[in-house]
């Protein structure tokens, strides 16, 4: 899923202040799962915005909306009505949902009110770590399932470099050291040998270096 | 404080601690308007709740937790705690002051308890003064 942290309030405060009709819209999968844009959040931003607007002697009308998903038409058409209403959409989705609303809805500002952080996983009940850069060609099966792009501060992929210390990365003790943790899995895999091959250097035309991508789906398209 | 400043208090607190708060002698002994909100058990005190509390004009907010390791759902007072600590930290965000909220461990039945906290939270309202977002 897409990680990412609500805005500090101040910020928000800022960048909706020209307006004085809202819409805060949440959206209902990834964001909602890393507490930054599911109806709770929106909820509570909306309390916490009106608060500090009405202690500043102001006050905006807020509309609160959660749907699904912001990347997709089939749920944004949801939200076409309250968007219509408003002056402003404050969207608590990834930058991706945000983009989707302003390209659909091409008169009305889009703000967003979240910063998008990582591709990454619920490693336990409120830790969210990052997994996967979308490199464009995935190379996981080399590693046993763990991507040294993501998850090695170098990222070496002929690791490791040397320099951890009980399994801990030596840029930062609090993070496992990614080539231990390759080492690990491949040992335990019975597949060891898969790091007697030299990865030559990656081409990362296939990233977002090589600038934006798309993907074409002929069958889908009619 | 202005002495004409009757502070407006909503206590939120599990059935576990009091049946029902609203009815306890603190309502008559403490001087205040005091609101109380019974929850299942206290970590279903939601962020929003608590912030809305302040909308529907509080002056300041109580809740009320189970004692360490007594909650009767293992660590919903844990968990209410956490949520109060990072509501105390957005309040201070919206300029209204984490300090108008509080919270206090009691144990089921603790009237004298309740009144001593509740008494804590008006008397630190000297210092902060009416809901400034009202
Ligand atoms: S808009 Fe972003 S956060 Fe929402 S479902 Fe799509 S990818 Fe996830
Ligand atoms: S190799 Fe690329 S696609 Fe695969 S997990 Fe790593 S960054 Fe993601």
């Amino acid at each position: 899923m897409i990680v990412g942290e609500q805005k500090p309030l101040a910020e928000i405060k800022k960048t909706v202040a020209p307006y004085k009709k809202l819409l805060i819209l949440g959206c209902g999968t990834c964001v909602k799962t890393c507490f930054a844009g599911g109806e709770d959040e929106v909820a509570t931003l909306t309390s916490a915005l009106r608060l500090t607007l009405k202690k500043d002697g102001k006050e905006i009308e807020i509309e609160e909306l959660t749907i699904e998903r912001q990347c997709e038409d089939e749920f944004i058409q949801e939200a076409a009505e309250a968007i219509a209403r408003n002056d402003a959409v404050l969207s608590l989705a990834c930058g991706a949902g945000v983009q989707d609303i302003a390209r659909r809805f091409d008169k009305v500002p889009v703000l967003p009110g979240v910063n998008t952080t990582f591709i990454g996983v619920l490693e336990k009940q409120g830790l969210f770590t990052e997994e996967c850069v979308g490199c464009g060609d995935c190379e996981l099966a080399t590693f046993g399932g763990i991507c040294p792009i993501a998850r090695c501060s170098k990222r070496l992929l002929n690791g490791p470099c040397g320099g951890s210390k009980d399994g801990k990365c030596e840029i930062d003790p609090d993070i496992d050291c990614a080539w231990q943790l390759i080492i690990d899995r491949l040992k335990t895999l019975g597949q060891l040998d898969n790091l007697r091959n030299y990865i030559p250097p990656k081409d990362w035309r296939s990233s977002n270096a090589g600038g934006p991508r798309k993907l074409v789906r002929e069958d889908h398209i009619i | 404080m202005n002495k004409n400043f009757k502070p407006k208090i909503t206590l939120f607190h599990c059935i576990n601690t009091f049946s029902d708060g609203a009815s306890l002698p603190i309502a008559a002994e403490v001087d205040c308007e005091l609101q109380s909100v019974k929850l299942p058990c206290s970590s279903m005190v939601k962020d929003v709740f608590l912030l809305r509390s302040f909308e529907s004009g509080s002056d300041a907010t109580v809740v009320f937790i189970c004692p360490e390791g007594e909650c009767r759902y293992v660590e919903g007072n844990i968990r209410a705690k956490k949520r109060v600590k990072r509501v105390k930290d957005l309040l201070d965000e919206i300029g209204l002051d984490g300090r108008r909220l509080s919270i206090f461990n009691i144990s089921s039945g603790d009237e004298a308890a309740a009144v001593q906290n509740i008494q804590k939270a008006i008397s630190d309202l000297a210092d902060l003064g009416p809901n400034p977002a009202v």
